[in-house]
């Protein structure tokens, strides 16, 4: 049974094709791949400050996430800190769009087993916190923050009265939410002992984020590897020991909750000083790896600079890559339970997938002709030549 | 002669425009914008605006539209079923209407048994779902399909026995009956029968396939279920069909638990009186209905069957018990 590369479970294109037995799942097989954008040649032909707009629009929903983690990246090339200020607005702004994006994968959840209520009452209240990004950046989706080193505007006292009201309304909310998922019968019974991942396989699978937390590891870029001001703010990073879906529902409501928390205390111990260093036109020559927590999980961005103004290569990791052998895994029907046709929806959005994110061309398959090949980047050069030579 | 004549046309009459096909379909298209908008409102959204007040012809639109557009038969389709079962399934639920007591306490079809007639053709419409989801092959159709009668094995037990309470309570299987009676008495639902209506509720929204019980065609899962082939004309009837049946099962818990059309009459002026009656009672179980649904989320097929043997049948075992002794 084919789900997938369209799909109402699916609001991108990605193919997953299991071989069901009645209603149980015996085997999965992903295919992603059907949005690959280009990103990173693109990324090749922009200078650096162009290459933010870029980074912005890889993904719509966290799409701070990979701005923040492009800036960081191009800061260490210049190995360069920031300032303070700048600092602690990135993190305001980066746990703003984490609520935003925890809340949008609520909702959508909540969608994905048929809990229509849910999702209109998260939507509805997420435009809460849709509104502070507004206030404090001017945009609601792209917002246009980061820049190669720091921010390019400065927090106004309107826009933080405004956030500390909203933020209030806001926890009353998420946590009347983790009360709903605490007790509704109907939401419990889809997501306990739905979609199990267990530790050690979440960890031989390389999984990410909230669904690597839900595993009861307690991992977090934020904590483990501390970037921007987050050595500075003290918060918990959230762990929930079930391995299933209901875990990760769990985990990211708390996570929404420790959000909010960050936020207040960043408000408060706001630095004064710039929130911009000007930085040469063109970063010295070299390498440098950044990661961001980005809602989703371990956001992983690499570049290679040869002086010039624009990167010689760029690479993202996007948090999803990192959660599709670990969703197949919890399709899979194991020795100790079966996974069901109508657990599909739940346990895909479970990993709270972005494809176009993490569409890379890295693998040629041809399906008809069973036929797979990798070509090197020559061999790929080579192809675009012949194909556009007129 | 003439005075059979007349007769004999005030009889189509009833049966083509009032209280029967014309005035049932009209009501269908009303029932589903009221149950859009009233859930709407529950999930703090609008619902349909903007065709006519309110958005009150949203439905009707919808089912021109669809009538409007192309009708797609795929290949591999069983053509007879294929193009049959949405006018089966239309014209079951157009008899079943005519069982229903609407503007006097006896329906247009009424005679000793019609009970049973109205729970067998609700039957018969989920088989006739069950073949259009397997004649369409496709992989979601056939999901859905198998999933239809898995779904009835699991509501139709509760809902007869709760249906069955009632015709014990009145001491006749004829719907006319069971509507004097609560009229002589008090109505079912205040006394051990609102357990029976408490599985009523749950088990026709299995029938309606609404949540939670939209298992058959949960969208996120199997796209539309065994609706996925059908478009244009044929899934413009069988949407049809569904908001017809809406009516015969909001009207139906009315006749059986709510005193049908009865109510406080003056003379003269009865049909009108019980219409609006039968309108005011159906809406209040669809207000129950619409708000089941705003309630819960999906259940999966085995839950569903399994809560259904766990609790609904034994709580109308209960009822049955219950009415027994009272009666």
């Amino acid at each position: 049974m084919p789900v997938g590369p369209q799909h109402p479970a699916l609001k991108e294109p990605a193919n997953f094709t299991f071989v069901v037995d009645g209603e149980h799942i015996v085997e999965v097989r992903a295919r992603i791949g059907y949005n690959h954008r280009g990103m990173e040649k693109a990324a090749e032909s922009r200078t650096y400050i162009q290459n933010l707009y870029l980074m912005e629009r890889i993904c719509g929903i966290c799409s701070v996430a990979h701005t923040t983690c492009y800036a960081q990246n191009v800061e260490y090339l210049y190995q360069r800190e920031i300032p303070p200020r700048a600092e602690y607005i990135r993190v305001i702004i980066n746990e703003l769009n984490r609520i935003h994006s925890h809340l949008l994968w609520l909702g959508v959840a909540g969608h994905e087993i048929g809990f229509d209520t849910l999702f209109m009452y998260v939507w509805r209240d997420r435009e809460h916190v849709m509104d502070i990004i507004e206030a404090m950046t001017g945009n609601r989706v792209n917002y246009a923050i980061n820049t190669v080193g720091g921010v390019r505007r400065d927090l106004n006292d309107q826009a933080i009265a405004k956030a500390r009201k909203v933020l209030d309304i806001l926890e009353e909310r998420t946590k009347y939410y983790k009360r709903i998922a605490a007790a509704e019968p109907s939401l419990i019974s889809r997501t306990r002992g739905i979609g199990i991942l267990k530790p050690n396989d979440a960890v031989r699978l390389c999984a990410v984020g909230p669904t690597l937390r839900a595993s009861a590891i307690k991992s977090d870029v934020r904590k483990d590897d501390p970037y921007s001001a987050y050595e500075e703010v003290p918060f918990n990073a959230v762990s929930y020991d079930m391995c299933d879906v209901f875990s990760r529902v769990l985990v990211r409501v708390d996570e929404t909750l420790e959000a909010i928390n960050i936020i207040r205390f960043c408000l408060d111990h706001l630095p004064g000083g710039p929130v911009r260093l000007k930085l040469p036109r063109n970063p010295p020559a070299g390498e440098a790896v950044s990661k961001v927590e980005a809602p989703r999980g371990e956001d992983i961005h690499y570049v290679k600079s040869d002086g010039t103004e624009r990167p010689a290569r760029y690479k993202v990791r996007a948090p999803t890559m990192g959660n599709i052998p670990a969703v197949c895994d919890m399709l899979t029907s194991k020795a100790d339970h079966t996974v069901n046709i109508g657990d599909i929806p739940i346990v895909l959005a479970s990993i709270d997938p972005c494809f176009s994110c993490t569409d890379r061309a890295i693998k040629f398959v041809d399906p008809w002709k069973e036929r797979e090949w990798i070509w090197s980047h020559e061999q790929l050069e080579g192809y675009t030549r012949r194909k556009s030579r007129p | 002669m003439t005075e059979a004549f007349v007769e004999a046309i005030i009889q189509i009459a009833q049966i083509l425009i009032f209280p029967g096909f014309l005035f049932v379909i009209g009501l269908a298209f009303a029932y589903e914008w009221f149950d859009r908008k009233f859930y709407a409102k529950l999930q703090n959204r609008v619902g349909p605006l903007y065709t006519g007040p309110r958005g009150f012809l949203q439905p009707f639109a919808d089912f021109v539209k669809l009538m409007a557009k192309e009708d797609i038969v795929p290949l591999a389709v069983d053509k007879l079923l294929f193009n049959l079962s949405p006018l089966v399934a239309f014209a079951l639920m157009l008899t079943a209407v005519l069982l229903l007591p609407i503007s006097s306490p006896t329906g247009i079809l009424s005679f000793p048994g019609d009970l049973i007639v109205a729970v067998a053709l609700m039957t018969f419409f989920c088989i006739i779902v069950f073949l259009s989801g397997m004649c369409s092959t496709n992989r979601f159709s056939a999901v859905g399909a198998e999933r239809a009668i898995f779904q009835l094995l699991g509501y139709e037990i509760p809902m007869m026995l709760a249906i069955v309470g009632v015709a014990l309570g009145a001491n006749s299987l004829k719907i006319a009956d069971v509507v004097w009676r609560q009229g002589e008495n008090l109505w079912y639902i205040f006394g051990p029968q609102a357990i029976g209506f408490a599985v009523y509720s749950v088990a026709v929204q299995a029938e309606l396939e609404r949540i939670p019980f939209d298992i058959p065609e949960a969208e996120q899962e199997i796209v539309a279920g065994w609706l996925t082939e059908f478009s244009g004309r044929k899934l413009a009837l069988f949407r049809l069909s569904r908001d017809v049946e809406l009516v015969f099962v909001a009207g139906l818990g009315a006749a059986l638990y709510l005193g049908g059309p009865l109510g406080p009459i003056i003379p003269g002026l009865e049909p009108l009186l019980y219409t609006i009656y039968f309108i005011v009672k159906t809406v209040f179980v669809l207000v129950v209905l619409s708000t089941v649904r705003a309630l819960f989320a999906r259940l999966r097929i085995d839950q569903m069957v399994s809560f259904s043997w766990k609790y609904l049948i034994p709580l109308s075992v209960l009822q049955l018990l219950l009415v027994r002794l009272v009666v």
